[in-house]
C-alpha cells in the first residue's frame, strides 16, 4: 500500500463515527491531564487502558495516542496562566509564558503554544508518515542479534538522557528487567518471582505498575505540597497572535519542528528534551537573548512546538521496530499487545488499518486540539480552579476501578498500591520511575532476542559484533558509556581541585 | 553522610543477591542453551555491580552543610500520607466483602473529609461521584462486585 492510499483508507477508518468519538475523547483527555497538575499522560493512560480492552484494537491506540499527543497541548495552559507546569515538557513554558501573561498578553501565549503545536505535531505526522514506511522495509532484515542490540541501545540512550544520577537511572533500568522477568518462562514454562502466587504466573500486570508508579505516586508526592494553586487574575482575550508576533515566531516554529521531530525519536528524551534544546538554541541565536525569561514570544513558540513535534517523532521506532521511545509510548505497545497485535516491522503491512488510521487520527486530532484549546480556554482556566483537594481522591478512585477492572480482581488493586508505595520511594530518593518503565516493557523483548542470538550462535557472543547492523548498535552503546564515563571523571577532578 | 542515603543501596544489594540465588536455582542453563534463570542472574549481577558503585560513591561523597540543613526543614505531613495508604488498602481489602457503592462511597467521605473539606461539600461530592463512576465505568463493561448488601 502507498502512502496516499493508504492515508486514504486511513482518513476512512476516523471518520467511522466510533473512531472519530474514542479520537475527540483521547485528545479531551490528554488536554484535561494536561492542563491539571497531578497526573500526566502515563496514569492517564494507565487508568483508561483496561477501559480499552472492550473496544478495538484501532480505536483503543487512537484514543491512547490521542490522549499522549492532546497533554502537551494542555501543559501550555498551566505554565502560562499558574506558572505551574502541566506536563514536563512545558517547565520551559513558564519561563515566558507566565510573564507574557503578567504583562496582559495571556491571549497571544496561548494562541501561539495552540499554533505552534499544530503546526510542530502536523510536521512530525507528515515526517513520520515518509520516514517510517523505508524503515520499517530496512528492518525486516533485522534478527534477534540486531534486535538485542537496539534495544540495549535504546535503553542505555533513555539512561543517558533520563534527569538526574546516571547511575540511578541504570538501576531503574535493571529493576525494570527484572521485574520483566516476573512470571512463567516462556522457553521452560518455569515459574519465575512467582512465590507460588497464580496472579502472578502471567507476570505483573502494565496496568498495575504504570498507575501505581505515575497515579499512586504522584499523588502521594503531591500531598508534601501546598495544596493552594493561585491563577494569574487576567482576562485571556486576544487569542490570535498579531503579525509582529508571527513575525518573530515563524523561525523558533521552524527550528523547533525540525528539532523537536529529531530529539523525539531518540529513544527516553522525546517531548521533554525537545522543548529544552528548543528553549536554549532560541536564546543563544536571539539578537536579544536579555528578552528571555521577561515574556518573549520566541520562548513559548519554540518550545511549545518542538515538544508536539518531539511527541509524534517518538512514534518511529514504535511503529517501524516495535521499540517505544519512552514509557508513554512502551504503554501504547503494551495495550497492542494486550490486543493480540505485536508491534514490529512487519506491523504496518500486517496491521495497516490501525497504522494508517492512528496517522490519519493525528491529522484530526491536531485540528481538534486548536478547537478545544482556543475557544474552549475558560472552560479549562475554571477546571484549573478545582481545589487538589477535591481532585485527589478522583484520581486514586480511577487508579483503583482502573486496576480492579483489569482481571476483576482485588491482587491487582493490593499489587498497585504496593507500586505506588514504590513509586513513592523511589521519588523521595531521586530515583526516577520513567526508566523502570521502559524497561519493564523491553524486557521481555530483550531476553526473547537475546535468548534466540545465543542459540542461533550456539553460545558465542560474537554473534552480536559480527553483524554490522548489531555492531554499529553496540559500538554507540560503548561510546555513550565511555563518553558519560569520562564525564563523569572530569566532573570529579574538577571538584577535587576546587576542595 | 547521611545516614538515609544509604539505605536504598543496600537495598539494592540485598535484592540483586536474592535474585542471583533464586535465579541460580531456577537453573542458568548455559550460553549455547539459556535456561530460564541466566537472564534475571545476569540482571542481579550487574545490579550488585552498579550498586556497589552508588555505594562507594555515596561513601566518599561530602555531604554539603547547607543541603542538610533544607533537607531538614522541609516537613513532610507523614500522617496525610499515611492516611491516603490506609484508605487505599481499605478500599482493596473491603471491595468484593462490601461492594462498590459501600466501599466507594466511605472512601470518598473519609478522603474529602480528611482532606479538610466542608461536610456539606463532601456529601455532595461523594455521592455525586460515586453514582457517575458507577453508572460510567458499568456503560464501559466494569462488573463491580456487588457485595454483602447485594447492591
Amino acid at each position: 500500500m502507498d502512502i496516499y492510499s493508504g492515508l486514504l483508507s486511513g482518513f476512512q477508518v476516523i471518520l467511522e463515527p466510533s473512531n472519530f468519538l474514542y479520537c475527540f475523547v483521547g485528545v479531551f483527555i490528554g488536554t484535561l491531564i494536561g492542563v491539571l497538575p497531578g497526573i500526566g499522560p502515563i496514569g492517564a493512560m494507565s487508568i483508561l487502558l483496561p477501559m480499552t480492552f472492550g473496544i478495538s484494537p484501532v480505536a483503543s491506540v487512537i484514543m491512547l495516542a490521542g490522549i499522549y499527543y492532546g497533554a502537551q497541548y494542555g501543559g501550555s495552559t498551566t505554565s502560562i496562566l499558574v506558572n505551574i507546569p502541566g506536563e514536563a515538557s512545558s517547565i520551559v513554558t513558564c519561563l515566558d509564558g507566565y510573564q507574557m501573561a503578567r504583562k496582559g498578553r495571556a491571549g497571544p501565549a496561548l494562541g501561539i503554544a495552540a499554533f505552534g503545536s499544530l503546526i510542530g505535531g502536523t510536521f512530525s505526522v507528515i515526517a513520520l508518515m515518509f520516514l517510517v514506511l523505508p524503515l520499517a522495509k530496512a528492518a525486516l532484515k533485522f534478527g534477534p542479534p540486531e534486535y538485542s542490540s537496539l534495544i540495549c541501545l535504546s535503553l542505555l540512550i533513555s539512561i543517558y538522557l533520563a534527569r538526574g544520577s546516571f547511575v540511578k537511572a541504570l538501576i531503574m533500568i535493571l529493576l525494570g528487567l527484572i521485574l520483566g522477568c516476573v512470571g512463567i518462562d516462556s522457553v521452560s514454562a518455569i515459574p519465575r518471582f512467582a512465590f507460588g502466587c497464580p496472579s502472578l504466573y502471567d507476570g505483573i500486570g502494565l496496568g498495575q505498575i504504570a498507575m501505581g508508579l505515575f497515579g499512586i505516586s504522584e499523588v502521594l508526592i503531591n500531598l508534601e505540597e501546598s495544596m493552594d494553586r493561585s491563577i494569574f487574575q487576567t482576562r485571556v482575550k486576544n487569542l490570535f497572535p498579531n503579525l509582529e508576533d508571527w513575525k518573530r515566531s515563524i523561525g523558533p516554529i521552524t527550528r523547533g519542528s525540525l528539532l523537536g521531530f529529531f530529539l523525539g525519536i531518540l529513544p527516553g528524551g522525546g517531548a521533554v528534551i525537545a522543548s529544552f534544546v528548543s528553549y536554549a538554541l532560541e536564546k543563544r541565536i536571539s539578537k536579544n537573548p536579555e528578552a528571555f525569561g521577561q515574556g518573549a514570544i520566541e520562548g513559548v513558540a519554540g518550545p511549545e512546538t518542538a515538544n508536539n513535534a518531539g511527541a509524534g517523532g517518538g512514534f518511529i521506532p514504535l511503529f517501524a521496530l516495535g521499540i517505544p521511545a519512552n514509557a508513554v509510548l512502551a504503554l501504547l505497545i503494551g495495550a497492542l499487545i494486550i490486543h493480540g497485535v505485536s508491534p514490529g516491522p512487519t506491523f504496518i503491512t500486517q496491521h495497516a488499518k490501525i497504522f494508517w488510521g492512528v496517522i490519519a487520527s493525528m491529522y484530526i486530532g491536531n485540528l481538534m486540539l486548536v478547537l478545544l484549546n482556543l475557544p474552549l480556554i475558560g472552560l479549562w482556566v475554571k477546571l484549573l480552579k478545582v481545589p487538589y483537594k477535591i481532585l485527589m481522591p478522583l484520581i486514586l478512585l480511577f487508579c483503583l476501578i482502573g486496576a480492579y477492572s483489569i482481571n476483576n480482581n482485588v491482587v491487582d488493586v493490593i499489587i498497585m498500591i504496593i507500586f505506588g508505595i514504590v513509586g513513592y520511594i523511589l521519588r523521595k530518593f531521586d530515583y526516577e520511575p520513567a526508566p523502570l518503565m521502559l524497561a519493564f516493557i523491553l524486557g521481555p523483548m530483550l531476553e526473547t532476542a537475546f535468548r534466540q542470538s545465543l542459540i542461533m550462535s550456539d553460545g558465542r557472543f560474537s554473534i552480536f559484533v559480527e553483524r554490522p547492523i548489531s555492531a554499529v548498535g553496540l559500538l554507540i552503546a560503548g561510546l555513550l558509556l565511555i563518553s558519560t564515563g569520562f564525564s563523569y571523571y572530569r566532573k570529579t577532578k574538577t571538584k577535587v581541585i576546587l576542595e | 553522610m547521611e545516614r538515609y542515603r544509604i539505605i536504598p543501596t543496600l537495598f539494592w544489594i540485598g535484592l540483586s543477591l536474592f535474585v542471583m540465588v533464586l535465579s541460580y536455582h531456577m537453573g542458568l542453563g548455559g550460553f549455547h542453551k539459556p535456561g530460564p534463570g541466566l537472564m534475571p542472574f545476569l540482571l542481579g549481577a550487574l545490579l550488585l555491580l552498579t550498586s556497589f558503585c552508588l555505594l562507594i560513591r555515596s561513601l566518599l561523597k561530602k555531604v554539603e552543610k547547607g543541603r542538610t540543613e533544607s533537607k531538614n526543614q522541609h516537613q513532610v505531613n507523614y500522617r496525610k500520607i499515611g492516611l491516603v495508604l490506609a484508605s487505599l488498602f481499605f478500599f482493596a481489602l473491603l471491595l468484593e466483602t462490601l461492594g462498590y457503592l459501600v466501599v466507594a462511597s466511605l472512601f470518598f467521605i473519609f478522603l474529602f473529609r480528611s482532606m479538610g473539606n466542608r461536610w456539606r461539600t463532601v456529601w455532595i461530592a461523594s455521592a455525586l461521584t460515586v453514582l457517575v463512576t458507577y453508572f460510567g465505568f458499568t456503560f464501559f463493561g466494569v462488573k463491580f462486585p456487588i457485595g454483602i448488601l447485594r447492591f
